[in-house]
Parts: structure tokens; sequence; C-alpha cells
């Protein structure tokens, strides 16, 4: 495979954004926004006195009438009395002025209420965007300030092309071990379309989140991956509990499903793999290990502790006992092994996600080149064999099987 | 070399002239601004009025502020008034409207013009430098 042209440009900051014209914007946004909250202020007040008038007009009515202290001038009162309790004279606008009874007045204040509280509300929108602007002007003068530099890199079509090319071969092929070269080259060509179709499950994740009271922590696929093979575990258990969650699971599921089964086109591979995942679960919950494919599930794990835990109640009797020996380790194997593929050909994507801890495998930055994955993967091989000391026989047979 | 100098004397006069009325334009534009606003506000004033006119009742009485004096009137007189008010005022904004944009057309266009005359200032310059 030839090496893939990368072009960049790099571009400093402070060419962009001049730093005197940024703060300029920053004051002149500033400005706009303390005009903003002095009209707020005046609305606030008038709303204030609109309830406090209609609170006394409520009150009038009470008394035949009222013995009050009637101003006289500028400098002098009267004893006098309030009579007619239930007249009003309203002013309606424009210098027209109406006869109306309490209640109809405080139902003319009311409208004139609710007009006001539109405006407040128009106004907060406004200097929402104002305030956007500003924290905008502000990041942009600090990084300028930082003297930071923009970076952007190109890759050359040659790389797509062969990607392509291995793709279809990769497809037919069974065995996952032998993808190992092919699914690093298709991970290229996936990229694109994985940038695409994230954007959109983030969105229907985001979506789907809020129904989900649960919450689960993480956004990226690699939640989507685990949860795609617990998903399906729980469609068969049908636990009812969970549905909200195998909802937002569901939204989460399409594309690493194609993920995998692309690089392994193996369907069945997956059935298998959630009957034990489950089991997976617990041990990796238990033992904590840092394997590569899991510190990225961790994440999600800690976020859905309670469910994992509730799976683990429903599934222990059922998994448990059944699978135990022989078939669970190779089926773990290979579905660790699978994991690691899969959150292979989403580690590139995940750059702009930092949800990696630092005690995992794999620390924040991610490099997206195909040259680079290349020389990751190695790299991989060794962290996730460091990291998974306390099973150094799985993590060994894994990496052979992908050998092959 | 002086036919040149005062050339470039009269082109910077010019160029003075030209500034001066693009600053004219710019205060006609704000005055404007600010004549639209007033009457904007006015007009939903008067809407709302309309509004609560509509909700009295045919016998409620109606007074109008005329200066210190309040005077009584008729619903559908009342009515009729703010009817023709906001009509009056919504022609008002609509002449001003395009009163502005004339205004902001003649200020584009003095603000090229300005820019030629800079540009033949500075190729007069650039003239006088090499000579």
């Amino acid at each position: 495979m030839g090496k893939p042209e990368v072009k960049g440009t790099v571009t400093s900051l402070s060419s962009v954004f001049p730093p005197e014209e940024m703060q300029k914007a920053a004051k002149m946004v500033e400005g706009k926004l303390s005009e903003k909250q002095n009209e707020m202020n005046q609305l606030k007040e008038f709303i204030a006195d609109n309830t406090s008038l209609i609170n006394l007009v409520q009150k009038l009515p009470d008394e035949l009438h009222h013995d009050i202290m009637v101003p006289f001038g500028k400098a002098a009162f009267f004893p006098g009395r309030l009579i007619h309790t239930n007249e009003f004279l309203v002013l309606l606008g424009e210098s027209y002025y109406a006869d109306r009874t309490a209640k109809q007045t405080v139902e003319i204040l009311k409208r004139r209420g609710k007009s006001l509280m539109s405006k407040v509300d128009a106004l907060k929108a406004e200097m929402q965007d104002l305030k956007a602007e500003a924290s905008f002007f502000d990041s942009t003068a600090s990084e300028v300030a930082d003297d930071l530099v923009e970076i952007r890199e190109y890759e050359e079509d040659n790389s797509t092309e062969r990607v392509s090319q291995s793709g279809p071969v990769e497809l037919e092929s069974p065995s996952v071990a032998e993808a190992d070269n092919k699914v690093s080259a298709s991970e290229d060509d996936e990229y694109a379309r994985l940038m695409s179709r994230l954007e959109e499950l983030e969105k229907e994740e985001l979506a789907a989140e809020d129904e989900d009271a649960n919450a689960n922590a993480t956004e990226t696929e690699t939640d989507s991956d685990e949860d795609e093979l617990t998903e399906a575990a729980f469609h068969r258990k049908k636990v009812e509990g969970y549905s909200s969650l195998d909802h937002n699971q569901r939204y989460l599921v399409s594309q690493p499903r194609k993920q995998l089964q692309q690089s392994k086109g193996k369907d069945p591979m997956n059935e298998e793999m959630s009957t034990t995942y489950n089991h997976q679960d617990l041990t990796n919950q238990l033992a904590c290990t840092g394997l590569t494919a899991e510190p990225v599930t961790k994440g999600n794990y800690g976020g859905e502790c309670e469910i994992s835990r509730g799976r683990i109640v429903h599934q222990d009797t059922k998994m448990l006992n059944p699978p135990v020996n022989a078939s669970v380790p190779s089926e773990k194997t290979s579905l660790k092994q699978i994991i690691h593929d899969s959150s292979r050909n989403e580690k590139p994507v995940q750059t702009p996600k930092s949800e990696f801890d630092s005690s995992k495998a794999f620390t924040g930055s991610i490099i997206e080149h195909t040259e680079n994955l290349e020389k990751k993967l190695p790299e991989q091989k060794t962290t996730s064999s460091q990291s998974s000391d306390s099973k150094p026989s799985k993590p060994v047979s894994r990496f052979k099987m992908q050998r092959k | 070399m002086s036919s040149s100098s005062t050339a470039l004397r009269e082109l910077q006069r010019d160029l003075e002239n030209k500034a001066n009325d693009l600053s004219k334009l710019q205060k006609d534009i704000a005055k404007n601004h600010q004549v639209r606003k007033k009457y904007t506000i006015q007009l939903g004033e008067n809407e709302l009025v309309l509004k609560e006119l509509d909700l009295l009742k045919e016998d409620a009485n109606v007074y109008k502020l005329i200066g210190p004096v309040l005077v009584k009137q008729d619903l559908a007189e009342a009515n009729a008034n703010v009817r023709k008010r906001i009509e009056y005022i919504s022609a008002e904004l609509k002449r001003l409207d395009g009163s502005l944009q004339d205004l902001e057309e003649k200020q584009h266009s003095k603000r090229e013009a300005i820019l030629k005359v800079q540009q033949r200032i500075q190729s007069h310059q650039a003239g006088k430098a090499k000579a």
C-alpha cells in the first residue's frame, strides 16, 4: 500500500481574526448586550407595576367606599373618600379612555401583561444570541492571544481508491482474522461515511437521551457497538423494564451494525456474541480490565451501571450457567477481537470526542489516517496486552486469531 | 508640476464635497430610522386600542383626551377614528420605507464616486512621485 499524500494548510489564527478587530467586535457585542439588559430591566419593572395594579384593582371593590388621604397639589393631602369603587376609567392607549368595571379592568391589565411577557421572551432570545456571539469572540480572542494555529490536512484520492479495491474482497471473506489489513484499509473508505452517519446518530441519540431517564453518558459509536449486542440480548429476553433503553440503543445501532457486518460479514457471530456479551458485561464490570475495546465501552458503563447491573441480575441465572466453560472463552475472544476491530474502525471517528480516560489503553488523541492506523495496530496490541495483564491469555489469543 | 498639483487640489476638494454629502445622507438615513421607529410604536399602540374597543359593549362610555379635556365619544366614532389613524400611520411607514430605499441607493452611489476620486488622487500622486 502506498502512502497517501497529505496536503495541508497551516493558518495562524491571528491572520484570520486580527486581534484588534476581535476586541472591537467583542466590545460592540458587549455594548449591545448591556442595552438589551437595560430594556429587559425596564420591561420587568413594567410587569411588576402591572401585577401590583391588578392586585389593587381587585381589592378596591371590596368596600363601598374607602377613606383615604387625597393628594392636593404638589405637597398637600386632605382626608377624603374613594367612592364608586367599581368604576374605572381605563386608558386604552393613544389618549382613548373607557369606563370599565373592576373585573373588566383586570382583564385588560392581564392582556397587557401577556404582551409584555412576550416582549420579554423575545428580548431574552436576542440576548442569548448576543451572548453566544460574545463567547465566540472571547474564545477566539484568547486563541489568537495564545498564538494558536489552525492546521488542515487533506488526503489524496489515491488512498481511497486503494481502499475501495480492497473493500469487496474484504466483504467476501468470512474470517475476521484475514480482515486485519483490509479492515484498516476499508476504515478509510468508511471514514467519510462514518462522519456523516455519526452526526445523524448523534442527533438521534440526543433526542433519545432526553427520553431516556437513565441518560447514557457517552455518545460514541462504540457505545452503540456494545448497545447493539446488548439490545439483541434484550429482545431475546424480553426485558420490558428496559424498553426505553432499547429505544435509545436502537437509535445508535444502525451504523456500527453495518460496520461490524462489513468488517466481519458474520451475522451468526453477532447472535452468538449477544448471548455471551451480557456475561462479558458482568466480567468486565467486575474485573475492571482495561482492554482496548472495553475502555471505550467502560465510559458507557459508568453511565448505565444501574442498567447493566439490572441486566446481570436477569441474565445471571440464564447466562452464566449454561455457556460457562468451553464455549465462552472462545466466543469471548472472538467477541473481544470483533469489538477490537470495530473499535479500531470507530477510533478515527472519535477524535472529536475525548471520552477516553487516561487510565485506559488509548489516550484521547487519535490520528485519522491509514498510515497512522497501521502504526497504531502494533501499538494497540502492545498496550492492550499491557493493560489487560489480569487476562494475559485472552489478548494474546485474540491477536493470534487476527493475524491468521 | 503645478498643473498636476492644482488638479490634485481639485480632486481633493471634490473628495471633501462628496464626503460631506455622504455624511448628510447618513444623517438623513438615521432620522428616517427614528421616525420609522416612532411610527411603528404608534401603530402597535393603535392596534391594541382597536382590539380593546372591539371588546367593549355597545353602550360603554369612551372618552378621548384632548389637551386637558376628557371628551365623551361615541364607540362607533372612536372605532372609526382609530382605524383611520392606523391607515394613516401605515401609509406613512410605506412612504418612509420608499424614501429610505432612495437614500440608501444614493449613499451607495456616493460611496462609489468617492472611491473613484480617491483612486484618481492616488494615481496622480503616484504620477507625481515618479516625475
